[in-house]
């Protein structure tokens, strides 16, 4: 049994093994393309006491060994997708051996033409939206409430102007959805991040990743930049990514 | 069993920051229940099964006390934001803001 197992990092078609020659992948392994037909897997060696699957398992929870493989696997996966249509795997996709890739390239050939002929010309942009803070003039009086019934009123009032804020937020996210999705060829929804991590004291409403033609990045782009201004929500778009969500299998 | 040292500027330290940190939990704990029982208060207004004279009553005692949390909040050097625990899946405990 050799050391090695053959960890995958993306499909594509016509790969030109002089764009990855020299490239670096996990464990700093030189990559390379097994291809069978049109169809290319661009792989590296991997290491066999490291990927197998018990030690994965281990491995996944060490937040350092997995932000090294996350970068080396992204490094590959991007500089693939500068000049080709890529579909790229999930982190720690592994197999036997480069013949075990050649047998799924060959029985999924059909899927996986379907997934690159979807992801053709598309870009994957990430859309997030935060419920504005105070928002509409919430009349923050400073000054001592003068009565115990007073002091009620107006807590009551502050925390109904919260919730509404809130509610109204994830109304004119829901709108922005719709638009965009009008544009996009796919969506796919993530979970919302808590303040914590995604480093706003502002709620996240919305958060999905839409799969945009290529040709139409720039009505994104104005449709975003139009909503620069509105009261309740603020927008976040990231992009044009290699379209991690979407190269699922499914239709 | 080794004597622990009786002085030290070290020890002083982390009796600081223990004591610090036992009187922010109490004080979430205390702020929770505050938070609750205002929530509660004004249910009870909005339902109308309060008379003026208890409505005015409970109203002054929330505002008290909200005031007395001000103030020991802001004498152990705290900050309303200090006075939440991240539950992780669940969120915070408290809402971000009050």
């Amino acid at each position: 049994m050799s050391d090695t197992l053959t960890y995958v990092y993306a499909i594509a078609r016509d790969v030109d093994p002089a764009v990855v020659r020299g490239l670096g992948g996990v464990g700093g392994r030189p990559v390379r393309v097994v291809a069978v037909g049109r169809l290319g897997a661009v792989v590296s060696d991997a290491d066999r006491a490291e990927f197998e699957e018990r030690a994965l398992e281990e491995r996944l929870e060490d937040l350092e060994w997995l932000a090294a493989t996350a970068r080396a696997h992204h490094h590959v996966v991007d500089t693939l997708g500068r000049d080709h249509l890529v579909a790229p795997l999930a982190l720690a996709t592994v197999y036997f051996d480069d013949d075990r890739v050649r047998a799924v390239l060959d029985e999924g050939r059909a899927t996986f033409d379907a997934v690159l002929d979807r992801l053709a010309g598309r870009a994957e942009f990430g859309l997030k939206v935060y419920a504005r803070k105070g928002g509409r003039s919430s009349t923050a009086t400073t000054e001592r409430a003068a009565s115990g019934a007073e002091y009620l009123r107006r807590r009551r009032q502050a925390l109904r102007e919260g919730d509404s804020a809130l509610d109204e937020a994830r109304e004119a996210a829901e709108q922005v959805d719709t638009a965009v999705t009008e544009l996009a060829a796919a969506s796919r929804s993530h979970r919302l991040q808590d303040a914590t991590l995604s480093g706003t004291s502002e709620p996240m409403v919305l958060n999905r990743a839409y799969l945009v033609p290529v040709e139409r990045a720039g009505e994104l782009a104005a449709l975003v930049g139009s909503l620069a201004e509105h009261p309740r929500i603020r927008v976040e778009v990231t992009g044009p990514w290699v379209p991690y969500s979407f190269a699922q299998a499914d239709p | 069993m080794a004597e622990r040292p009786s002085t030290g500027p070290r020890i002083e330290i982390d009796k600081d920051e223990v004591r610090r940190d036992l009187m922010k939990l109490v004080l979430t704990i205390v702020e929770l229940l505050r938070q609750l029982m205002e929530r509660q208060a004004i249910r009870r207004v909005e339902q109308g099964d309060l008379t003026e004279q208890e409505e005015e009553d409970l109203g002054t005692s929330l505002m008290l006390l909200a005031e007395a949390m001000d103030e020991l909040t802001e004498q152990f050097g705290l900050t309303p934001a200090d006075l939440n625990l991240d539950l992780g899946p669940l969120g915070p405990l408290l809402p971000r803001e009050r």
